[in-house]
């Protein structure tokens, strides 16, 4: 009789088999504790299961995602305001010189260009309803360098006419607006199809009616006007300085520098990075609220998988009383269910990863592109939101197994002779 | 090979002590077929059970080849049963989602599947090897656990009712195909059926938790 005396690896680590069927469509002889050979075997029970975890991902990074889009169309819609730091004066339109002089001479970073603008606002839509958004009025030479620097890689149409209530947009805006090239041929539906500000519109007012005439390609969210237009139909006749860093890197530092220099001063500055702490500021409660909804569905969610994970394993205590009973230890079963656990929760996660940002990719070209909403099918805090999903189903699972083994006696349960 | 030293196993019933066995004195020899026979609720299976490391005696010492298996680590007990001991149950037990071939290779990581074969074969179930359980009858069933009893060669069957579940000739076939397939290695069978014991070598009668008496082959 030979004396088996090698050391026993755990798990029932049989030497691998080949797989075959033959002719009678027989089973293929598996490795009978390998994990796979359980799960494969049970499909039955580990789909849904596996669904299950599947949906609950899909459901924490949707609402998580929707939400996120929020700052993130913020952040998106107002991205042109990295590119340039503005001033204003308050209440003495004439200090913009002096302060444009100050900037000139102190600032700590080099500067590549200095203009003069104007504003006047309109509104773009976002999936939370309207909200404003700026129309800068540039002289022609202002205009072509502003549209480089927002990355514009060609015009489609061409520059507003000095004075002429002519505007360019970006093509995120044209979406988001439905707005057309001007067409002076065109039907009164396509015409009006181009009108960016007019006397009828009051969130876009304008005395008359500005037409889109060009369209610049580029991601950034941009409307541009004449400046001469402006100066001659808007109140008040205030110029704004508009002051671009050589180095866009350098663009936020120069901006802090303004902010700190102007503090207290007859000048307000308007900054990116102002637009990025209002935003976090406006969504820090949301977000706190956020987690505490996801907290409660985390663990809800884990409850019930926990429930249905000890069920599922209940079913399973003769099997266990078994295998204990002919040699196996406990822990090389506890590490054969674990591993089973953490196949079926992460192919779930997994799926759930996947499914969510084919679902997310679906909801983004249909519902969101055509109107240039902005939603990120891979925002990193919506699936980062779902990572504890898996961990605690699995430590749920694992201690009901645990609990279980506490007071498991293999001889109990093969005595109790249930079948 | 096995020795029990005035091993015996209390249970506890409602505070009041049960001896399900007390101070049993016995052996069990090297390739020997040894009967335990007895009534219900003799004790038959608490002694297995101590023979083969399953239960602790409560007082006294199991001894297998000179190592006493109460002090052994528990994971040591698992890996000797798994190892040298095989087992029977009374019932048919086995894992529902494995073939028959599966099923019987479950007992010794390291046996070989052709050596599953060749017992399932032995057995006369060399077309069933890849059904599952329920696709067998109760006398097939058993078959394969008597299979998995002795995949591996192990130095001891226990075998608890083995054939309880089953009608008489088919009782009958499982403990010779048990007794004939076992090698070198030793059986202990319990049964409170006699005629199932016909090939032993040696009886042990226990009545009421105690050796009653030995007796050695008829034959
Ligand atoms: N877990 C337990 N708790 C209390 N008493 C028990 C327990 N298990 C067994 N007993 C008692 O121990 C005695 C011996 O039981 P055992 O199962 O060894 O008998 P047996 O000879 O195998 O009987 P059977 O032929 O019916 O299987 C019985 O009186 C039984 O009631
Ligand atoms: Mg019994």
């Amino acid at each position: 009789m030979a004396v088996k005396n090698e050391p026993l690896t755990a798990g029932g680590e049989l030497e691998p088999l080949p797989r075959e069927r033959n002719e009678n469509g027989r089973k293929p002889v598996l490795r009978p504790l390998a994990p796979s050979t359980y799960l494969l075997r049970n499909a039955g029970k580990t789909i849904p299961l596996t669904g299950v975890i599947m949906l609950a991902i899909l459901l924490v990074a949707g609402i998580i995602s929707m939400i996120d889009s929020i700052p993130y169309s913020i952040r998106t819609i107002y991205s042109y305001s990295k590119e340039m730091l503005g001033v204003t004066p308050r209440g003495d339109p004439s200090l913009t010189p002096k302060i444009i002089e100050e900037i000139k001479r102190n600032s700590p970073v080099p500067l590549d260009r200095v203009m003069l603008c104007r504003a006047s606002s309109s509104q773009v839509q976002s999936i939370v309803g309207k909200w404003p958004f700026v129309v800068l009025g540039l002289n022609q030479s202002d205009t072509l360098y502003y549209l480089k620097r927002q990355g514009s890689k060609r015009l489609i149409g061409r520059l507003p006419k000095p004075g002429a209530p002519e505007a360019i947009v970006s093509t995120p805006i044209a979406k988001n607006l439905g707005l057309r090239l001007d067409d002076p041929h065109g039907t009164k539906q396509q015409r009006d199809a181009s009108v960016l500000l007019g006397p009828d519109k009051t969130d876009s007012y304008s005395p008359q009616y500005v037409k889109v005439v060009g369209i610049a390609d580029t991601d950034r969210w941009l409307m541009v006007d004449s400046v001469e237009y402006q100066r001659e139909h808007y109140l008040p006749p205030v110029d704004i300085a508009l002051v671009f860093a050589r180095n866009p890197a350098d663009q936020d530092r120069l901006d802090h520098w303004a902010d700190n220099r102007f503090k207290g001063q007859r000048a307000q500055i308007f900054a990116y990075f102002q637009i990025d702490k209002s935003t976090r500021d406006m969504f820090k409660t949301l977000y706190a609220i956020l987690n505490i909804v996801i907290g409660t569905l985390v663990l809800v969610i884990t409850f019930m998988m926990g429930m249905l994970m000890n069920i599922y394993q209940s079913q399973r205590l003769q099997e266990f009383g078994l295998l204990q009973a002919i040699g196996y230890t406990r822990k090389q079963l506890l590490r054969r269910v674990a591993l089973e656990s953490v196949a079926v929760v992460v192919l779930g996660w997994v799926l759930g990863v996947c499914l969510a940002f084919g679902m997310l990719n679906v909801v983004k070209t249909v519902l969101m592109d055509p109107k240039a909403y902005a939603l990120d099918s891979l925002d990193p805090m919506a699936y980062r939101y779902t990572a504890p999903l898996p961990f605690a189903i699995l430590i749920v699972a694992l201690a009901t197994v645990i609990i279980r083994f506490r007071r498991f006696d293999p001889v109990g349960i093969v005595e109790r002779r249930l079948v | 090979m096995i020795e029990a030293r005035d091993a015996s196993l209390l249970y506890s019933d409602h505070g009041r002590d049960v001896f399900a066995c007390r101070d049993i004195c016995m052996v069990v020899e090297e390739n020997e077929f040894l009967g335990i026979l007895g009534p219900s609720g003799s004790g038959k299976s608490s002694l297995l059970y101590l023979l083969s490391g399953l239960k602790i005696p409560t007082s006294g010492d199991i001894v297998y080849h000179g190592r006493s298996l109460p002090s052994m680590h528990e994971d040591e007990r698992s890996k000797l049963r798994l190892r040298e001991f095989g087992f029977v149950f009374q019932q048919p037990y086995l894992l529902g989602y494995l073939t028959a071939i599966e099923n019987v290779m479950l007992a010794s990581p390291k046996a070989s599947r052709e050596e599953a074969y060749e017992l399932l074969e032995n057995l006369g179930l060399s077309d069933k090897t890849h059904r599952l359980p329920h696709e067998l009858s109760g006398g097939e069933r058993q078959r394969v656990c008597v299979a998995r009893a002795l995949l591996g060669d192990p130095r001891v069957i226990f075998a608890d009712e083995p054939t309880a579940a089953l009608d008489h000739r088919n009782g009958l076939s499982v403990v010779s195909l048990l007794n004939r397939h076992r090698g070198s290695g030793s059986l202990v069978m319990v049964t409170h059926d006699p005629s199932m014991l016909s090939e032993a070598d040696r009886v042990v009668q226990l009545n009421d938790g105690t050796i009653a008496e030995v007796m050695a082959a008829s034959a």
